[in-house]
């Protein structure tokens, strides 16, 4: 079914629109703002009169990263520069931190948004969609460069694309080469072999996984690798989106395997930060540590003594071919004021272009999600990530963003964290995740 | 009843009896055997300790490299540097933020003291049918959670136009104007209450002389109010600008352009999207600190004596 294009602003930003129409009026009435007025007019119409793209046309781009804060930001910018260079658009920054960003992002879609926005693919962004507040953009997809997996990430539940895919990292198991050459040890390939080096660990006064849950998400990806390894992806993903029971036997193995696996991970996690956690392995008390790339951060080093595994095997009948790799992107705001621009934004966003005017200009480069883009500047464990991403069957994007936000932090974060203060009252635990995902899911 | 309660409260009461009778060999304020002086000394101090350790605790870490503490933890000593200083000002681009709380704050403390005062000057002047009533619900306004009107506000002034050259995004979101106006709203509660407190304290008989002189009420406010109530203004002032200066709140839900949150939520800069610095977030929060400590000790003289002036009289 095609809707027309209008129908892509919400309702409720229609209405704003008129009234913001007829308030104008009566303020032009009361006080004669005559002036001013008009333009404030015009604002709000969402009309801004010019071209929608090319010379004398203004795009705003609102990017979850602080001005001057590091790599991040320096490749946002090259991108925003490189689109202006190219398409004679001018390119409106729009810095904010990225935990600012996401914070008040409900509020940044429902006020008075950028036209092209960085986001997340997965549940995030197709609450959204849902609601009206993101625009449709599959009349810009597909993308070159961009295979179908991306695409998929990209799909909301009613079968349309509203995001556009730029880079991607890995959660794995990392470790230090040094230690393991010392050791004698090897990633493992199959759940004994996994066991077994874990044994050897503890034996030789190592801790097997560093672990910190201070943060509440870190824990996360534990339970959703756990989770795909021992009941699969598709039921993954069908429990997060709230169709599968949270107190049934697949969740309580996920949480029983848990158990049984802690004993192998640092004491204590509930007082531990990623950071220090990340440290403690770094400094060779742990062995391994699964998290995400950015682990190099809190090392303080560009990590060429780091490699990693993605998580052993459990159940055979299931393998290990799913993993988190959270997919970072851009939307058009559907209250943006320059529609026309955001989506021809948006769909050179997703090109390898766009990937390589950002890995060119920042220390760091991402891992860019179009095929097409240059990997000269990747490290060494860039170029394996992108190697296993590839490799992988499914592709998950951790649990905060492939679940309602509501339901993961204001129910699982606090949930994981009495599990992990007491593992051995798995009922309680399940029984309460499930109550509480009845009332959000309903 | 009203319309007598306050030139009977204004009456004359006699507190010099209380005074009177108190035993002459009593110094001011009191004194206290030795060995209990000595054990509130050290609780006090204990106290008092407690109260600054965590301050103290950032701003000596404040000062440390984050490899250092990070590979030897924070019970160590040494790997000093101030670089975390010039790093935090220069990451969190603190001289824009800074502008921008200037900008908010200024305005916003002059706003509210002026409408305060001015409300408190009638309130407490002249006596009228809804004299009290209107005392309370300026009161009562004070008491609302500012969480509670959260979404009325934002979905008001999202309707509320403004002309281009005021607000570059039409409307009063991502504006200061939004930010000066929410400020002075709910601060001009307390700021009132607190006013026509202190100006019921100043004798009538100023102002029927006044009167007799033939000044108007608005000299009367401006010429004789203001200049009697200037250290419960400079109290005021003193407490407005900490608490406007460090809101945070409304800023992140009204400000959605980077470039113009205030240096309180530009704090967050300093973090990232996984790692943060705490030794860069420490610096960063000591030099975000600092204006509102000059403010607190410059003007902390007024802020003791305006505070207990008027207390003894209702």
């Amino acid at each position: 079914m095609s809707l027309p294009r209008s129908s892509a602003i919400p309702r409720s930003a229609l209405t704003t629109m008129a009234a913001s129409r007829r308030s104008v009026l009566r303020g032009l009435a009361l006080s004669g703002l005559a002036v001013g007025g008009a333009s404030a007019l015009a604002a709000c119409g969402g009309d801004s009169g010019g071209p929608a793209t090319g010379e004398g046309a203004t795009v705003k781009f609102g990017i979850n990263e602080a001005s001057g804060s590091g790599p991040a930001y320096d490749r946002l910018k090259a991108i925003a520069d490189a689109y202006a260079e190219e398409s004679g658009t001018e390119v409106a920054l729009n810095a904010v931190d990225h935990n600012t960003f996401q914070e008040s992002i409900n509020t940044y879609l429902q006020g008075t948004p950028d036209d092209v926005f960085t986001w997340f693919a997965g549940f995030r962004m197709a609450q959204f969609a849902e609601n009206g507040l993101i625009t449709d953009l599959s009349d810009q997809w597909p993308i070159d460069g961009l295979n179908d997996s991306f695409k998929q990430a990209a799909t909301a539940p009613d079968g349309k694309q509203y995001f556009v895919p730029i880079s991607y990292y890995p959660w794995a198991v990392f470790y230090r080469k040094s230690v393991f050459e010392k050791n004698g040890w090897a990633p493992p390939e199959t759940n004994d072999d996994f066991m077994a080096l874990m044994d050897d660990m503890q034996g030789k006064g190592v801790t097997p996984f560093a672990f910190g849950d201070k943060d509440g998400w870190p824990a996360m990806g534990t339970f959703d690798i756990l989770n795909m390894r021992l009941n699969g992806f598709d039921f993954h993903m069908s429990l997060m989106a709230g169709e599968e029971a949270w107190d049934g036997d697949e969740v309580k193995l996920v949480f029983d395997t848990w158990r049984k696996l802690l004993p192998y991970h640092q004491a204590d996690p509930l007082g531990r930060t990623w950071q220090e956690a990340a440290t403690a392995m770094g400094k060779g008390e742990c062995g391994m540590y699964l998290l995400g790339t950015f682990v190099v951060d809190a090392l303080g080093e560009n990590g060429d003594d780091l490699d990693f595994f993605t998580f052993p095997e459990l159940d055979p009948a299931i393998g290990s071919d799913a993993l988190d790799a959270p997919i970072d992107g851009f939307c058009v705001a559907a209250a943006g004021q320059n529609q026309d621009a955001g989506k021809a934004m948006a769909k050179w966003l997703g090109s390898a272009a766009a990937a390589d005017a950002g890995n060119s200009a920042a220390d760091a480069p991402f891992i860019a999600a179009n095929s097409g883009a240059s990997t000269s500047t990747y490290s060494d464990l860039q170029k394996k990530s992108a190697e296993v991403v590839g490799a992988a069957a499914n592709i998950a994007q951790f649990m905060d963003r492939d679940t309602n936000a509501d339901f993961a932090n204001t129910v699982m974060i606090p949930s994981i964290q009495e599990f992990l203060k007491n593992p051995d009252d798995i009922d309680g635990v399940t029984a309460s995740i499930q109550e509480q995902a009845d009332s959000i899911f309903g | 009843m009203s319309t007598q309660a306050l030139p009977a409260s204004t009456g004359p009461t006699p507190p010099d009896e209380a005074v009177r009778a108190t035993p002459p060999k009593r110094v001011e304020g009191g004194v206290m055997s030795k060995p209990r002086g000595v054990v509130v000394t050290v609780i006090v101090a204990l106290l008092a300790l407690a109260w600054l350790f965590p301050l103290l605790w950032a701003l000596v870490n404040s000062f440390r490299e984050y490899e250092y503490t990070q590979a030897n933890g924070y019970l160590s000593f040494g790997g000093w540097t101030t670089s975390n200083y010039e790093e935090a000002w220069s990451r969190g681009n603190f001289g824009l933020h800074m502008k921008n709380s200037l900008l908010i704050t200024v305005p916003a403390v002059l706003l509210t003291l002026w409408l305060s005062s001015m409300v408190a000057f009638v309130l407490a002047r002249f006596s009228f049918r809804f004299n009290l009533t209107m005392l309370g619900v300026f009161l009562a306004a004070n008491l609302l959670p500012p969480q509670a009107l959260l979404i009325p506000v934002f979905r008001m002034f999202r309707e509320i136009p403004l002309p281009l050259f005021m607000s570059d995004s039409g409307s009063m979101l991502n504006s200061f104007w939004a930010l000066i106006l929410v400020n002075t709203a709910f601060q001009m509660g307390f700021c009132t209450f607190v006013l026509s407190n202190y100006m019921k304290t100043l004798p009538y008989e100023i102002y029927e002389s006044a009167e007799l002189d033939g000044a108007s009420v608005w000299r009367q406010y401006w010429q004789l109010t203001m200049p009697l109530v200037r250290p419960a203004l400079a109290a005021l002032a003193t407490l407005q600008v900490t608490w406007i200066y460090n809101e945070f709140f409304w800023a992140t839900v009204l400000i959605q352009q980077g470039n113009k949150l205030p240096v309180t939520s530009a704090l967050n800069n300093l973090r990232g999207q996984f790692f943060t610095d705490t030794n860069l977030v420490a610096a960063g929060s000591i030099i975000v600190a600092l204006p509102v400590l000059v403010v607190f000790f410059a003007l902390q003289k007024q802020f003791v004596s305006g505070l207990t002036l008027g207390s003894t009289k209702g």
